[in-house]
């Protein structure tokens, strides 16, 4: 779940538990409202049994002063109640109806009133017009005792009972208020605590998370870009956590890429540096010959033979610099990938034959073996440019076999390939340095064997075979020689 | 059998007299526990001169009611029968005895106003048998003669 339907969802159950708190809260003012009502209407229904009594005290009141002086002034009060009585009956049942048992009582109690003015008193009264000493006897006196205590004391029954409806009222109102004010105090404490929990989920889940992207992000600032938010949190926590190693893994992934380009430029810089002391070093010993029979032939009178030897050495040297400048000037084009190939239909043991013919005498220490097939070995390529691998490959080994030695050629088909190897009998190569031999300017140490080169054979001899589309490697250890190898993907169609 | 009980069972008795056979209750004859209320009417009065010539201490006079409930009936419930003596120009000892339907209650005592006496419920016959308690009278009208019987039955 998103963070913000998490909130929304906190939101809602918050909101649903303090309404629910109000629901309760009206729910017990309601009732303390009521148990006030009750508590009133007892207050209503006392007065009414107090009016009632009243009218009850004018009844026997009236009739005992007229039975008492015959006058019939005296029994004016009798006279008014009994008119009223109906009335006040009725109003007094009326409102004792809230309560089936006062109800009932209310009603016994009307009851025994009416049976006293119908049974009692109006006989008494009648009985007293005319014999009065009967009205007022022991008997009449002694009956009136008995009915009036009767009705008086269920008045006071019915008293009791509703002070007893009222004081319970009262103290249910009580409870209520107290209850209602618990409730209120215990959904205000229950809505505190809740906002607080609410507070600390929300620091919890989303204010904690952002202080530490915000720590994170200045670490990153300060250049520490290993820097990870541990991943997880909720919705778009997570997502700002994810994000924000994203950017830091795409940051380090940046610098490193800087970096590397950075060694890169140090390293072409350092190359330059290199080719700059090799170009230096390389043209200087050519140069130096060439100006220097140059003089020789301009300042001494040389006799003709020693002429042409000199000038076939200025000749050697300026081809040798012819040579240097071109493989710079291949080593730039393959730096530009603009090494341009003329590939045709070619026989690859003919090229190879061609550059043993041309090395064959350029050395008396070392005997060139070659070892070709009789069929051609038939190849679409540059012949040039691989006459120039061949050549490059012989020249190697011829210069790295100081010693002299054997160095053997062989040419063949071998399934779908051409394969050209170049085996001597020299220094080969130690195998800590052999990662780097197809490196440009690397030398090993033929510089300080001084042996002359100026590093880009090799790397240009293996973009060229690549360039064809085929490969080239070799197998070598230190002072057992090595084998150069290259092969290239046979011809479709043969010459 | 308890005191309470006995009585409860004469006032079931009055009652189902008066309601149930015929019995005259007032409009609410029944007005509290141990009470029934009747009303009567004078159906005759006789009086035996046995001494000086005129109402006199000796004299004795008998007297019958008709009982009723006229709300419910117009036609006599049981009866009450008076025998008095009288003791002074005025003043009576006097035994009444009730018919019911179920038995027989009888009262008696002394009555000098025959307009507002009372009298001890002395016992009775059958559901009444052993029945206590008093009956106060209260007439009503002068003529014909009618009264208010009102039982209170304690045993």
């Amino acid at each position: 779940m998103s963070l913000s339907a998490r909130m929304i969802a906190a939101s809602v159950i918050l909101a649903v538990l303090v309404a629910g708190g109000f629901g309760v809260l009206i729910s017990a003012m309601s009732a303390l409202d009521d148990a006030k009502q009750r508590e009133a209407h007892s207050k209503d229904v006392a007065v009414a049994a107090l009016a009632l009594e009243k009218l009850f005290g004018d009844l026997v009141t009236g009739e005992r002063g007229f039975i008492l002086t015959g006058e019939q002034r005296f029994l004016q009060p009798w006279t008014e109640a009994r008119k009223e009585l109906d009335r006040r009956v009725l109003e007094f049942e009326q409102l004792s109806a809230a309560n089936p048992e006062q109800l009932q009582r209310a009603r016994q109690l009307s009851a025994a009133i009416r049976d006293y003015v119908l049974f009692y008193s109006e006989p008494l009264i009648e009985v007293a017009r005319t014999n009065r000493a009967a009205a007022r006897g022991e008997v009449a006196e002694a009956e009136s005792k008995r009915l009036t205590d009767e009705i008086r004391r269920r008045f006071d029954t019915f008293r009791s009972e509703e002070d007893a409806l009222a004081a319970a009222s009262a103290s249910s109102a009580d409870r209520q208020s107290d209850r209602a004010i618990g409730l209120a105090v215990t959904g205000l404490v229950v809505c505190a605590v809740l906002i607080v929990l609410f507070g600390v989920y929300l620091a919890r889940s989303t204010a904690r998370p952002v202080r530490a992207v915000a720590t994170a992000a200045s670490r990153l600032a300060a250049g520490d870009l290993s820097t990870r938010l541990s991943r997880g949190g909720p919705g778009e926590v997570g997502e700002l956590t994810a994000a924000f190693n994203r950017m830091a893994e795409e940051l380090e992934l940046s610098r490193a890429e800087l970096e590397s380009q950075n060694e890169q430029l140090r390293q072409s810089e350092r190359r330059k540096s290199e080719l700059v002391r090799i170009v230096s070093h390389e043209l200087r010993t050519p140069l130096a010959s060439v100006l220097g029979f140059t003089s020789v032939l301009l300042d001494r009178d040389v006799p003709p033979e020693e002429q042409r030897h000199y000038l076939d050495i200025v000749n050697s040297q300026a081809r040798r610099l012819s040579s240097l400048l071109n493989d710079f000037l291949d080593a730039e084009r393959l730096e530009e990938g603009e090494l341009e190939l003329s590939p045709k239909l070619i026989d690859m043991g003919a090229v190879v034959a061609e550059q043993v013919q041309l090395y064959k005498g350029q050395s008396a220490k070392h005997m060139l073996d070659a070892a070709l097939p009789p069929t051609p070995l038939p190849v679409h390529g540059d012949p040039n440019r691989l006459a120039q691998v061949i050549g490059n490959l012989l020249s190697n080994a011829i210069k790295y076999s100081p010693d002299g030695g054997t160095v053997h050629i062989e040419a063949e088909q071998v399934d779908s390939v051409i394969r050209v190897s170049v085996r001597d009998q020299g220094l080969g190569i130690p195998e800590e340095l052999q990662q780097r031999v197809f490196a440009k300017f690397f030398r090993g140490d033929a510089d300080v064997s001084g042996i002359p080169g100026t590093g880009l054979g090799l790397t240009i001899a293996r973009s060229v075979v690549e360039a064809h589309g085929g490969r080239m490697n070799f197998e070598s250890a230190r002072g057992q020689g090595s084998v150069f190898w290259l092969e290239l993907p046979i011809a479709a169609n043969g010459p | 059998m308890p005191r309470s009980l006995f009585m409860t069972l004469i006032v079931a008795g009055l009652a189902a007299a008066a309601l149930g056979y015929g019995w005259s209750a007032s409009s609410s004859a029944v007005t509290g526990p141990g009470t029934i209320r009747l009303t009567s009417r004078e159906i005759s009065r006789t009086r035996i001169d046995l001494g000086r010539p005129g109402r006199g201490v000796g004299d004795t006079e008998i007297v019958k009611h008709n009982l009723f409930n006229l709300r419910l009936r117009s036609k006599p419930l049981g009866r009450a029968e008076y025998v008095c003596t009288y003791t002074t120009s005025f003043a009576r000892a006097c035994t009444v005895t009730i018919f019911m339907p179920r038995g027989r209650l009888i009262a008696g005592g002394s009555i000098r106003y025959n307009d507002v006496y009372e009298l001890a419920v002395l016992g009775g016959t059958r559901l009444y048998d052993d029945a206590r308690g008093t009956v106060t009278v209260i007439r009503t009208t002068r003529r014909p003669r009618r009264h208010i019987m009102l039982f209170r039955l304690t045993g």
